[in-house]
């Protein structure tokens, strides 16, 4: 008895001690994804990009320096983007991975974009492109991938779920439940149950609820896509259809357009109109759904009366809503970057599902993985049935011609142009 | 209980130096890590002060570049080439924008043209409200970190308001001058120069915590965005964390996008109004370990060993205090045992001498009583001597302090001397007894005698002790080649028929107070320490004991001892070339004595009984060849010795000279051997000095008689001094040398004893015996003072001790005194008279 004693204060006395050391703590590990390289490797890996914040992308560096932790990872905004971003490539700054833009291919003025991009498809790269929505891939002319898309975006509405549920209403799924919503709506007293930006064409209600209905109407029609992308004149009637929808929908009174016109732009006050609390829905891209995130804390009454909320596409069509999928980010990797072997390895750390999901959902973004259901704001998106799906990289419309169908249709919903007038210019509108 | 109590106690107290050393370290280090903080605070004091200067000094080229412009109201174009001339590094460039058309010239040409001079910053944001931009010399005007429109480069900016003139018309436009340099080229210099703060990084944020340089490790766009998103906090302390942070120099504590702990270091710039600088670096960076997990575990481990050291120690201490313990009881009980024991053999002699002196005092008239009363007495008083001697041996074995006291003695007078101690007792019990020598070739050996008698008396008398009537001792003694140079390895054997011993006692047999538990053996006498203190003296003279026992059948000892030979030896010993008859019945020594006489050159025949040795007598006698002497053993089967002598001296030879041998007392056939006519005795077993000596007389005296060892005319007319304090002691001693025609002299101490010795006139003494213990003068420093007189005679007189103190180092001592010999009490009176024989025979000469 005595001697177990002794013992059990000996055993006690080392464990104790052994308490009095330091913890250590092990490094999170990931599932899935193996360090092909020295993880002791010391490096600067620059990631260029137009946005003011990445934090999202940030995050990632951080969970990637949790396999390579001497390797710096850091994002650079450069200004004006677009054009300086060749500047920049051909320059003593070259990033190592930077944003590109599918549109940017096949311009001449951003051909050092392209130039300057790696083929990511080489499968010794090892980045799961399989993960990402087959949309929203950039097909080349020859076949090669300068850029993956690590963000998607598409056009819908925000819909105050709180709202509907107190109402008893369903979120419309068809272009007469969409009206009949609006009537419903009206009649238990909501002046505004749809709203959207109206001052400028860009994301504006009309654009957002247009474009989709537009792509459904010449997505099976290759000769219409291709006097479209000439800007042929005679080509303006393929948007006849879309601009007597959208008249329609003026007609219906979904939207009234002076209440409208008091946001005054179409990303923050966007946000912090819809979180008001009194609409029910609200049209805007992907990108101002980013924002509502963080102005949450921003915005009084919402913070007085929180509500939940989702976005949804918008129900233009009889036979149901299209989802327009878009690319919206994508990344390459500088081929002649000084670390392209460690900047190839974060790239295959990023393209995988579970990063690109993070990062989209810390940023706020749709993720341009197949599985969208992860999040809930954007997960009525990942429902809508495949044939309503609408990629305009797949259908083929260039950015020129959808600007034409973009004026003509702000044109004709503002009650600037009739139909027969917006028909009759295109080809001659600009941005 | 208290075992536990102390282990808890250990525990306790390491427990709480480990508590100790740890709080104290981590004092130490919290301490460290403060001033530490404190370092990188004012670091980035520092910091601030160089950037400042530098952005001062950059801010002043431009200033300069702006006065000169702007007094010689240049064109864009001049103000270009002015500009082009003025430039000194190559990795500055200058912008001269004007602010109508955010457009304008640059100092250099465009990445990838000659002569593309065309800059704008339409698209860049820099320009559009240019109100923070102070006059000429203000302060400093300095842009965020911006993509340089010319090359893409990251570039920052030191600003001034100029006026530009069209060369046409000479109307003045508003432009600003940008002298652009790269942040990279910044960076190289913008660090802290300390090596510990390697990974320390600097930011510089304007008001509203906007980058207008920024750290890599800083992230966001807005230090403030960048704080809020790594580190909680609710809204209204942040806003006053980043007030403070905006206007006054400190520190706080953050988490970096890594999840790190870190310093955030911040202090105002004083060049420009609402900017900050930051400083931000890793916690571990600054706090040094001096928690010296080291110097804890080696402590730790230190204490856990000393504890289970002491633990271990603790317990085997324990077990030995337990043995020991038990060693004490056993030891105490033994002793306790002992004392019984000896309380009742103390009292049994004592019993018997009170009794019979009582006996003998109320029977003074019937001589015979009286007679047997004395002779009882004596028998008692000398085995309560031998208890009192035994007792006294072992508590100086026990106490360490037995020492051995060599000297030069003859092993002829050891064995006779063993013989004659045991011949009352073989008598007495008439046993068997033989004692064989073989190869005794050297008579004199260099050891402590008296431990030497000692041994072979007590294992000797243990034989004859616990052998029953009728039973047989047997002693075999021989000397062999030692492995010990200049010794003899002395073999003693004793055989016994006794009752032998049991394995178990055996094993304890020679633990002190040990006596074996038998009915046989308590009707014995004995102290139980005969063993304990044999065995002790036989290690002490480095020799063996063995023992081999059976119950009922007898024991066997054997010690071996390896002793120096004595360098006095007898010279060569040679009889005359004359022929011997031996008789003995017992064939090996019958073979050992004809072996001893024929090494003394003598020639031997033998016969194995009386008749035979009758015949060959009679047989040489008739052919004129008469044996030289015979030697003959007593008991012999058929015809003894006896009776073969006489018939020799009747039938054959009356004169012929024969030498009787026997293994017993010469006393008890004294009479019938001188009456057959027997010429001379010797005791076996046969020496060959002794043979050779005797062989000797006997031819030298033909057939003279045997001297009666009783005569003691040669002592008549001796005068002893006698230095005794104690009045019975001299009475007896007095009395005792009396009998035997000596004369004594009294002195009462040692002093008087001297003065006696310095007046007395030479040889009126023989010699003295001296008591060492005695007042005013003790006998050692008595003799001391007599050896220091003047008269010769006088301080060579023979001084033989006559004390009670018995030990072997009191015999040293006296010896080292200068005394000639040494007489324990109880006196024996025959010691007395030897050693008065000796002195006078020239024994005792100094």
């Amino acid at each position: 008895m005595k001697k177990t004693l002794g013992l059990l204060l000996t055993v006690l006395m080392i464990l104790g001690l052994a308490a009095c050391g330091s913890e250590t703590q092990e490094p999170t590990t990931e599932e899935g994804f193996s360090p092909a390289l020295d993880t002791s490797t010391d490096c600067h890996i620059t990631v260029a990009g137009g946005y003011d914040n990445f934090e999202a992308l940030e995050a990632e560096f951080d969970s990637f320096n949790e396999y390579y932790p001497n390797v710096e990872l850091t994002f650079t905004k450069v200004d004006d983007y677009n054009n300086m971003i060749g500047m920049v490539l051909d320059g003593n700054d070259a990033p190592d991975i930077y944003v590109n833009y599918s549109w940017m291919y096949g311009r001449d003025q951003y051909k050092s974009s392209i130039d300057h991009a790696e083929d990511l498809s080489d499968p010794a790269l090892g980045l799961d492109l399989d993960c990402i929505r087959s949309n929203i891939i950039l097909n080349t002319s020859d076949g090669t991938l300068p850029m993956v898309p690590v963000f998607a975006n598409t056009y819908g509405m925000l819909v105050n779920n709180d709202l509907f549920e107190k109402e008893g209403l369903s979120v419309p799924t068809t272009y007469k439940e969409l009206v009949d919503v609006c009537n419903a709506f009206r009649e238990k007293g909501y002046e505004n149950p749809m709203m959207g930006f109206t001052n400028e064409e860009t994301t504006s209600v009309f654009t957002l609820t247009a474009y989709p209905y537009f792509c459904e109407t010449v997505a099976n029609d290759a000769e219409a896509v291709k006097k479209l992308n000439a800007l042929d004149p005679s080509a303006g009637e393929y948007m006849r259809p879309t601009l007597e929808k959208m008249t329609q929908f003026m007609n219906d009174g979904c939207v009234d357009t002076d209440a409208c016109a008091e946001i005054a732009d179409n990303y923050e006050a966007v946000i912090l109109r819809f979180f008001e609390g009194d609409v029910p829905m609200m049209t805007c891209s992907g990108d101002t759904v980013s924002g509502t995130k963080k102005r949450e804390s921003r915005s009084e009454a919402f913070i007085a009366s929180p509500f939940t909320y989702t976005f949804v596409p918008v129900p233009m069509s009889d036979e149901g809503a299209n989802f327009l999928d878009m690319s919206n980010l994508q990344f390459s990797v500088n081929k002649d970057s000084e670390n392209l072997d460690m900047a190839n390895e974060f790239m295959r750390f990023l393209i995988r599902p579970q990063e690109l999901n993070k990062m989209a959902q810390n940023k706020g973004l749709m993720s341009p993985t197949k599985d969208l259901s992860f999040n809930s704001v954007y997960a009525a998106f990942g429902e809508v049935d495949e044939s309503r799906i609408l990629s305009p990289e797949v259908i083929g419309l260039t950015d020129d011609a959808v600007i034409q169908l973009r004026q003509a249709v702000y044109g004709v919903a503002t009650g600037t142009m009739t139909i027969d007038e917006a028909v009759a210019a295109y080809g001659t509108f600009t941005q | 209980m208290k075992k536990t109590f102390i282990l808890i106690v250990n525990v306790v107290i390491m427990a709480a130096i480990l508590v100790f050393v740890v709080l104290y370290s981590r004092s130490e280090s919290a301490a460290s890590y403060r001033r530490q903080i404190e370092h990188f605070e004012d670091s980035t004091v520092t910091m601030e002060q160089v950037t400042e200067n530098y952005l001062e000094s950059e801010q002043r080229i431009c200033d300069v570049w702006a006065r000169y412009i702007s007094n010689e109201k240049m064109s864009m174009e001049e103000a270009a080439e002015y500009i082009r001339s003025s430039h000194v590094l190559g990795s500055t460039s200058a912008h001269l924008i004007s602010l109508d058309t955010l457009t304008g010239l640059s100092s250099r040409p465009k990445q990838g043209t000659d002569d593309d001079y065309a800059v704008s910053y339409q698209r860049i944001g820099l320009l559009e409200n240019t109100g923070w931009i102070d006059e000429v010399g203000e302060s400093v005007n300095i842009t965020r970190a911006y993509t340089n429109p010319m090359n893409g480069e990251q570039s920052l900016a030191f600003c001034n308001a100029i006026k530009l003139y069209d060369r046409e018309n000479g109307t003045p436009r508003d432009a600003v001058l940008l002298r652009v340099i790269p942040v990279s080229v910044l960076e190289q210099k913008w660090v802290f120069p300390q090596t510990e703060l390697v990974n320390a990084e600097l930011s510089l944020i304007d008001a509203n915590g906007d980058y207008i340089l920024k750290g890599d490790s800083f992230k966001n766009a807005s230090f403030f965005e960048f704080y809020k998103s790594y580190n909680s906090t609710d809204p209204g302390s942040s806003g006053e964390l980043f007030d403070r942070i905006t206007s006054s120099t400190g520190s706080v504590p953050m988490i970096n996008s890594h999840k790190q702990e870190c310093i955030l270091a911040f202090t105002p710039v004083s060049a420009a109004s609402g900017w900050t600088l930051l400083g931000l670096v890793p916690t571990k960076d600054l706090n040094i370990d001096t928690e010296n997990w080291l110097l804890v575990g080696v402590i730790s481990a230190g204490l856990l060993m000393m504890f289970i050291c002491d633990l271990f120690y603790m317990l085997y201490l324990n077990k030995r205090l337990q043995a020991t313990a038990r060693e004490a009881e056993s030891a105490n009980k033994a002793k306790t045992d002992f004392l019984s024991t000896m309380s009742h053999d103390i009292r049994t002699p004592m019993n018997a001498i009170i009794g019979l002196t009582t006996i003998a005092d109320k029977n003074l008239g019937d001589v015979e009583s009286t007679r047997e009363s004395l002779r009882k007495i004596s028998l008692a008083s000398n085995h309560l001597l031998t208890l009192i001697n035994d007792i006294l041996d072992i508590s100086k074995v026990e106490s360490g302090k037995l020492k051995l006291s060599p000297l030069t003695f003859s092993i002829v007078e050891t064995v006779e001397n063993l013989v004659t101690v045991s011949q009352p007792m073989i008598k007495e019990k008439n046993i068997e007894f033989s004692f064989h020598i073989n190869q005794m070739e050297k008579e004199y050996l260099y050891t402590d005698q008296l431990r030497l008698n000692q041994i072979y008396i007590n294992i000797l008398s243990n034989a004859i002790k616990y052998t029953e009537p009728g039973g047989r001792v047997s002693v075999d003694m021989r000397q062999e080649k030692s492995e010990k140079p200049g010794c003899i390895k002395l073999t003693y054997v004793v055989s016994d028929t006794g009752i032998g011993m049991s394995p178990e006692f055996m094993a304890n047999m020679y633990q002190p107070f040990s006596r074996q538990t038998d009915s046989r053996v308590n009707s014995i006498q004995g102290t139980g320490l005969g063993l304990a203190i044999t065995k002790q003296m036989v290690e002490l003279l480095d020799g063996t004991i063995e023992c081999q026992s059976e119950q009922g059948k007898g024991t066997t000892f054997t010690v071996v001892l390896d002793i120096p030979v004595a360098d006095r030896q007898r010279e060569d010993m040679q009889l005359d070339s004359i022929e011997v008859l031996i008789v003995d019945d017992d064939e090996t020594m019958l073979q050992t004595t004809v072996d001893i006489l024929e090494s003394l050159g003598a020639s031997a025949e033998q016969a194995q009984n009386g008749l035979e040795a009758l015949g060959m007598i009679e047989h040489r006698h008739l052919s004129g060849r008469d044996y030289d002497a015979i030697i003959t053993d007593w008991k012999m089967p058929e015809i003894d010795g006896l009776e073969t002598i006489k018939r020799i001296r009747a039938e054959i030879d009356a004169d012929i000279p024969i030498l009787l041998i026997s293994a017993y007392d010469w006393s008890d056939i004294e009479d019938k051997a001188k009456a057959a006519g027997a010429n001379a005795f010797v005791s076996k077993p046969l020496f060959r000095s002794t043979l050779y000596d005797k062989i000797n007389d006997l031819i030298g005296k033909e057939s003279s008689s045997v001297e009666p060892e009783d005569d003691y005319s040669d002592l008549h007319g001796l005068h002893i001094l006698i230095a005794e304090d104690n009045d019975i002691n001299w009475e007896i001693i007095s009395a005792i040398l009396a009998m035997y025609g000596i004369t004594t002299e009294r002195a009462e101490n040692g002093r008087i004893c001297v003065d006696m010795m310095r007046e007395a006139a030479k040889g009126s003494y023989e010699l003295i015996f001296m008591d060492i213990q005695m007042p005013e003068m003790n006998g050692l420093d008595a003799t001391r003072a007599i050896r220091k007189l003047e008269d010769p005679w006088a301080s060579s007189i023979p001084i033989v001790a006559m004390t009670a103190d018995a030990f072997s180092e009191n015999v040293t001592e006296c010896l080292e005194a200068g005394m000639n010999g040494h007489i324990a009490k109880p006196v024996d009176v025959k010691l007395v008279i030897k050693e008065i024989r000796r002195i006078k025979d020239g024994g005792g000469q100094l």
